[in-house]
């Protein structure tokens, strides 16, 4: 069913609401803090209303399509939402919005902030024009800018250790970026057209043709995704990045990578041909590895937010795992992990900023006695660390449900011992950060501190907001599952959709 | 309509000629008076030539023979869609003399600054020239024009290391004149001709294909040292950084597209008459262009003079074009030839946005600049956009080029090189980064360098014109690729392609 046009106008909206409100931030140098926080406030707001409402008509089945501006003779910049990129943008809107919110406290004493929330802001309207992309020269576009433009978002600290962490975020980032490049350049040239939807590939094409192609394809978006062994990046960029700024990396920008992935698995190969090259068995090998090595590595960090990093590169694992199989349930399972994963690990990360901006510390041998400081954070981070490994009825139970059903189902049941061993290994390290918030005796306070005078080092209103929204948003995605606005349901719908 | 008048063609190159003879004259030592003549010639030079550019979209091709004396006696301007370059010619010559209002003054001595117009708008005028003759010789002539102003421009700064620059490209751009003039001679003993489409036309009939291949090697030789294609480009660093910011604008947007305007000129007589196979050149440029792609960013890395990385920057995106050429399929080629005109723009936004830099700051190397993203953000925004457009990020100017090139890899079945194209332009945003994080986030080391302000808006407006065409060029490419598409369909034709 088409769309009409007095609804029509939201997607563009969508992605350039935030855009404006990056371009405004960028010269909001001179302007009270309080007007530059009400603004991008209120476009971020406005983002995720426009984005939920298009979640809302492409669930309703209408087909929402703008053509925006011919850039070749042959291709438009289009947008096209389907549910799956419906999902995933509203998804994004809505972990924007609450690191945004999260900055306005976190980011109060921090340097250059026009150009942080300018490139923040911008970051959000890339992420919305990848969701949103009607053929695979817009998704390139998008793609390309949101890795390029999070550049200054990565060096933001302009440390030494910033910057380092920033060259290597670039070089990795442009050589995935490159190969995605040439395999859109080989899809257009084999393929023609590019519209994402029905897959763009049959059987006509020579084989060795198909997998130069989705080589290049898997490993562009294989960096992005942190699929092992091009995951170094990420547990560098996650330190240095300010910590709002790490919630969305990790919860949405690496996630881009897996979306990516699932665009070619869907929309371009197509999951019959797909069967046929034999590629995928290879892939959840990678993915599987992926999971549990990443998972002893996080295991060995001290620095709290690189072990956050290392545990997004176990659970990206986990969302190329449900790819890979092929198999419907498995798809729904990894469609539905980018959303919880989003706002788990955004908690995790505010958790992190508080404790490292509160207490001082960003080692997890330091946390002794932290629940006694900030029994807020403390709670928030239990919680959601539990959600986080899979417990019922949290978000990272449903994801993971779904996945070990489309284990059984594909017929590759030791990959069960991969998912229940991640789960296992996501509480070896997690657990003992909680253990020691709540078990542990704190260090005794220096005198003088402005601790030694309160008591309590927990962090004003403002940031505690968000962190809760989060909390509770990871309750609630493990809780609603059924009403046909849950994310599980269109994450189904949309896994319907590609298997049919 | 008014485009349609036929003596707007020979007034494209006469305006710029007559106009640039006369500043000292009308300036009479000043240099605000030989500005502001030198902006109305040039405009009124953009004004022509837009004439132009309309004239051949709506109706094709067309010639003006002079003094009714038709072709192949008499002299002959004809003007195409490559012709279309005069009109990128006009446009950039027209802003970097807007530019130089404040610089020249600055970096040249008082009575030199008429000259310097007047060598300014010559050298346009033979731009023009090259790109609109319809005739052999007067390809000479005006590549005589642009490479003589070419190295007063490059000396007239007057320091010793300008001269010696300037020394070293003049002895270069002698001999491939030189050799670009045997080659000429050559043909016109095989075809008794000096009018290219006669040219073209009877050189299928040549008696023996030797002396053509020595002119084609000769003509090809000769252009490829004015583009400064690897291994031919030693002349091109030192002169492009060392002439002022404006010269060197124009040097490496438009000069050395002289040599590729040249080539696609000699394809067009050679592959129409199909006297000589130029399947082994082809090969030959194409791997030139990737080895010149990767050494050009190669050396740019090591540079720390921000105007000698754009120098070098320009050897690799000339390798972009050449390769271009070389794969010589319908995509390549229409890429190849959009990036004549796009780099010219990006090029110009870049070497403009360093000398308003350079003009503010009086530093010149990247360690020296830190902080200038603090001190001149405007200009140092420009100069970011122009550094994301010429490493080809989509969805600005430099990435047309990448997606059509690398198409036309595709599609002559040598997808190899669509990876060296790709990943050449890898090693072209690693020295761009340097630059991106000298002036954003490393410490000062000057600190006089983060609160120089932006420069007046003479610089300012031509340099985020620039700026901002980078950008509206790549989202609105479907323009100028559909543009050209005629003249490459025109030019592979005959190759029953």
């Amino acid at each position: 069913m088409g769309a009409g046009a007095e609804v029509l106008w939201m997607v563009p909206a969508a992605v350039f609401a935030p855009l404006a409100g990056g371009v405004a931030a960028a010269f909001s140098g001179s302007w009270p803090e309080a007007r530059r926080r009400a603004l991008l406030a209120v476009v971020s707001v406005v983002t995720l209303v426009l984005a939920g409402s298009v979640l809302a008509r492409v669930t309703a089945g209408d087909d929402m399509s703008v053509r925006l501006v011919k850039m070749t003779p042959q291709v438009w910049i289009h947008l096209r939402v389907d549910a799956l990129g419906a999902l995933y943008g509203a998804a994004a809107a809505g972990l924007w919005l609450l690191a945004l919110v999260y900055s306005f406290g976190y980011m109060a004493d921090e340097h250059r902030l026009s150009r942080y929330y300018a490139f923040f802001m911008l970051s959000l309207a890339w992420t919305v024009g990848v969701a949103y992309s009607g053929n695979l020269l817009t998704f390139l576009v998008f793609y390309e800018l949101f890795s390029i433009l999070t550049y200054p978002l990565v060096v933001h600290e302009e440390t030494p250790e910033a910057l380092a962490a920033g060259t290597k975020y670039i070089v990795y980032i442009l050589i995935g970026g490159s190969l995605v490049l040439l395999a859109i350049v080989y899809t257009y040239f084999l393929a023609g057209g590019q519209d994402i939807g029905a897959p763009l590939f049959d059987a006509s094409v020579p084989r060795s043709q198909l997998l130069v192609v989705f080589w290049c394809f898997l490993a562009g978006f294989g960096v992005k995704a942190a699929l092992v062994p091009l995951h170094g990046w990420v547990p560098d960029a996650h330190p240095a990045a300010p910590a709002p700024f790490s919630a969305v990396l990790s919860g949405m920008m690496v996630a881009t990578g897996t979306f990516g992935i699932m665009r070619v698995v869907f929309n371009v190969f197509g999951v019959r041909l797909l069967a046929e090259l034999g590629v995928m068995r290879v892939v959840a090998g990678l993915a599987a590895f992926t999971v549990v090595f990443a998972a002893v590595l996080a295991m060995h960090q001290d620095d709290i937010k690189r072990r956050l990093a290392y545990s997004t590169i176990s659970q990206m694992g986990y969302v190329t795992l449900g790819i890979a199989l092929l198999d419907p349930l498995a798809a729904t399972g990894a469609i539905v992990h980018v959303a919880n994963h989003a706002f788990m690990k955004g908690a995790l990360f505010f958790c992190a900023g508080l404790i490292i901006k509160r207490m001082g510390v960003r080692s997890v041998s330091e946390l002794a006695g932290a629940a006694k400081r900030m029994p807020v954070t403390a709670a928030a981070f239990a919680l959601t660390s539990l959600a986080m490994i899979g417990t019922p009825p949290l978000a990272g139970f449903v994801s993971k449900w779904y996945l070990g059903l489309g284990i059984l189902e594909s017929g590759q049941v030791a990959y069960i011992a991969v998912l229940i061993g991640g789960a296992l290994l996501a509480g070896v390290y997690l657990l003992p950060i909680v253990y020691r918030m709540y078990f542990r005796e704190p260090a005794p306070i220096a005198a003088g501190s402005p601790l030694a005078e309160s008591g309590s080092s927990e962090a004003p209103a403002t940031m505690l907001m968000p962190l809760a929204a989060a909390v509770l948003l990871t309750v609630a995605l493990g809780l609603c599952t059924t009403p046909s606005w849950s994310p599980l349901q269109i994450a189904k719908a949309a896994a319907e959709g590609f298997f049919r | 309509m008014w485009w349609q008048w036929p003596h707007w063609l020979p007034l494209a190159v006469l305006v710029p000629l007559g106009g640039g003879v006369v500043t000292p004259a009308v300036a009479r030592g000043s240099a605000r008076r030989a500005w502001g003549w030198a902006a109305g010639v040039s405009a009124a030079t953009v004004a022509v030539s837009l004439a132009l550019v309309i004239r051949v979209a709506r109706g094709g091709p067309f010639s003006y023979a002079f003094g009714g004396w038709q072709p192949p006696y008499g002299i002959e301007f004809r003007f195409d869609e490559v012709s279309a370059f005069a009109f990128v010619v006009a446009f950039l010559g027209a802003l970097a003399i807007v530019f130089s209002r404040q610089y020249a003054p600055h970096a040249l001595a008082e009575p030199r600054v008429p000259y310097y117009y007047t060598l300014l708008l010559l050298d346009i005028a033979g731009l023009i020239g090259f790109s609109v003759t319809g005739d052999l010789f007067n390809m000479y002539v005006f590549m005589e024009i642009v490479s003589l102003t070419g190295y007063a421009l490059v000396a007239i700064s007057g320091e010793r290391i300008a001269e010696m620059a300037a020394f070293k490209y003049l002895v270069l751009g002698a001999v491939s004149s030189l050799l670009a003039l045997f080659g000429i001679g050559m043909l016109y003993g095989v075809t008794g001709t000096l009018n290219i489409a006669d040219a073209a036309s009877r050189l299928g009939a040549a008696a023996s294909t030797m002396p053509v291949i020595v002119a084609v090697a000769l003509l090809v030789l000769g252009f490829m040292v004015k583009a400064a294609l690897f291994p031919l480009h030693v002349w091109l660093p030192d002169a492009h950084a060392i002439a002022p910011s404006p010269v060197s604008a124009v040097l490496s947007g438009l000069v050395v597209k002289l040599g590729l305007v040249g080539m696609l000129r000699l394809y067009g007589v050679v592959y129409a008459s199909r006297a000589v196979d130029l399947s082994s050149l082809n090969w030959l440029l194409t791997w030139l262009g990737a080895v010149s792609i990767v050494m050009g960013a190669f050396f740019a890395i090591f540079q720390d003079d921000i105007k000698m990385m754009l120098a070098y920057s320009t050897i690799s995106n000339i390798g972009y074009i050449v390769m271009g050429f070389g794969l010589a399929s319908q995509y390549a080629l229409v890429g190849a030839a959009v990036h004549i005109f796009n780099h010219a723009l990006i090029k110009s936004a870049l070497f403009l946005a360093a000398g308003a830099i350079i003009y503010q700051t009086g530093y010149r190397r990247l360690s020296d600049l830190r902080g200038v993203g603090r001190g001149m953000p405007l200009t140092a925004a420009a100069l970011s956009v122009g550094a994301v457009s010429i490493v080809g990020i989509p969805p600005t100017a430099g990435f047309l080029c990448k997606w059509y090139i690398a198409l036309g890899a595709f599609e002559a079945k040598r997808a190899a090189f669509g990876f060296a194209l790709v990943f050449g332009a890898l090693f072209i945003f690693v020295y761009y980064i340097r630059m991106v994080n000298a002036f954003y986030f490393q410490e000062p080391v000057h600190a006089d360098v983060t609160h120089v302000g932006d420069p007046p808006l003479s610089m300012l407006v031509p340099v985020w014109i620039l700026a901002a065409l980078c950008l509206i060029m790549g989202l609105a490419g479907k323009v100028p690729l559909t543009f050209v598409a005629p003249a490459v369909s025109r030019l592979l034709g005959p190759l029953g392609g």
